[in-house]
């Protein structure tokens, strides 16, 4: 009996071990990722302008078109892995392509040429890094104590239940790869121009999140 | 006014390593305190150590191009599992031939001897841990470039 919290999966990919599953919900977050990675692709980027303050002046950031390539090819590299993550049906696969969204996030923010967005992206990587830690070890206790990583399984109830901590450090793993309050250095990292691309660590972030909280009701 | 202390407290970007950090400490502790966590003898792609072989710990045994048995999760879908997919260049046959550590080296033999190459095991994450390698390589690269 499949426990119905993402809905039956409509289709089934098979790479071997790691299903690849569509459920109505993982249907839902792969078309947002994939409609937000094409809006990428074919977007062209904006040209940040800061006013002064009670003033006329204002002057207008020249961004380089390489840097914007390279954060284009990122963001995209983003959305793909993101978009990976939605559908997976592998607990160790899961982590692998948050990591993967973890470092494509500061990749799209350590591309510009400003300090102070910079050191925010340096912090953030800190943070993505030790992130692995919580989000490798989760996957690995799930592994231990359920002898398998099949998504599938664990919904149908086969295998023995998952351990609270385990899911406490998958979550936790998830949240520093890029979620708020740990990628809060966001704030700085606005201030990074080029419009579409740093959304995508916004996007990618929540998509993810949405996709943690089903898998840690699943086992 | 405790919510406008925090967001000032957390709108310094330095202080999200520590508060993070802090966070891993507590779940971690919290961890040791759940312990002892059931462990499941059934797993997946088990295997036994040869403390002798060069190879030790990615030994499964098998010359290449034949196939060993693996306990997959399904093994419908990877009829090609446990297939012996890769051979030692020279050099690392030499290494395997004078010493006992070369399952240690994998950094120096990328993709020579890690299991999921070798045995065919989970094909997708190869695939996955290879691109997260390559936007590590990229990052560095343009950065290191423009820098």
């Amino acid at each position: 009996m499949i426990d119905l919290i993402g809905g039956v999966p409509l289709f089934v990919l098979e790479f071997g071990d790691e299903l690849v599953y569509f459920t109505p919900y993982t249907i839902t977050l792969f078309l947002l990722a994939l409609t937000f990675t094409v809006l990428v692709l074919i977007s062209r980027p904006e040209k940040q302008i800061d006013i002064a303050f009670g003033g006329d002046a204002y002057r207008a950031k020249e961004i380089s078109i390489s840097e914007m390539r390279f954060r284009r090819f990122m963001a995209i590299a983003c959305g793909l892995a993101t978009m990976g993550a939605m559908v997976t049906g592998d607990i160790f696969n899961f982590t692998l392509f948050t990591a993967m969204v973890g470092i494509t996030n500061v990749g799209i923010v350590a591309a510009v040429k400003s300090p102070h967005v910079q050191d925010a992206a340096y912090q953030y990587g800190l943070v993505a890094l030790a992130a692995t830690v919580p989000l490798f070890a989760g996957a690995a206790v799930y592994a231990a104590v359920t002898g398998s990583l099949s998504m599938i399984e664990l919904m149908k109830g086969t295998v023995p239940a998952v351990p609270l901590i385990a899911k406490g450090m998958l979550m936790l793993g998830v949240i520093g790869e890029g979620m708020a309050p740990f990628y809060a250095a966001k704030a700085e990292m606005f201030r990074a121009p080029g419009a579409p691309y740093v959304i995508m660590c916004s996007l990618s972030s929540l998509l993810i999140f949405l996709r943690v909280v089903e898998i840690v009701m699943l086992g | 006014m405790i919510i406008r202390k925090i967001s000032h407290l957390l709108c310094n970007y330095e202080n999200i390593t520590r508060l993070f950090a802090g966070a891993c400490l507590l779940l971690f502790i919290a961890g040791i305190l759940l312990l002892p966590l059931p462990y499941s003898e059934k797993q997946l792609y088990p295997k036994t150590f040869d403390r002798n072989s060069s190879l030790d710990p990615y030994d499964r045994g098998g010359p290449p191009f034949t196939q060993v048995t693996i306990v997959s999760q399904y093994p419908e879908n990877s009829p090609t599992a446990g297939l012996v997919t890769s051979y030692l260049t020279p050099f690392s046959l030499f290494l395997s031939q004078v010493t006992l550590h070369l399952g240690t080296t994998i950094v120096s033999h990328p993709g020579g001897i890690i299991d999921e190459i070798l045995y065919n095991t989970r094909g997708l994450d190869t695939v996955v841990e290879a691109t997260i390698l390559f936007i590590a390589f990229a990052i560095a690269s343009y950065i290191y470039r423009k820098g």
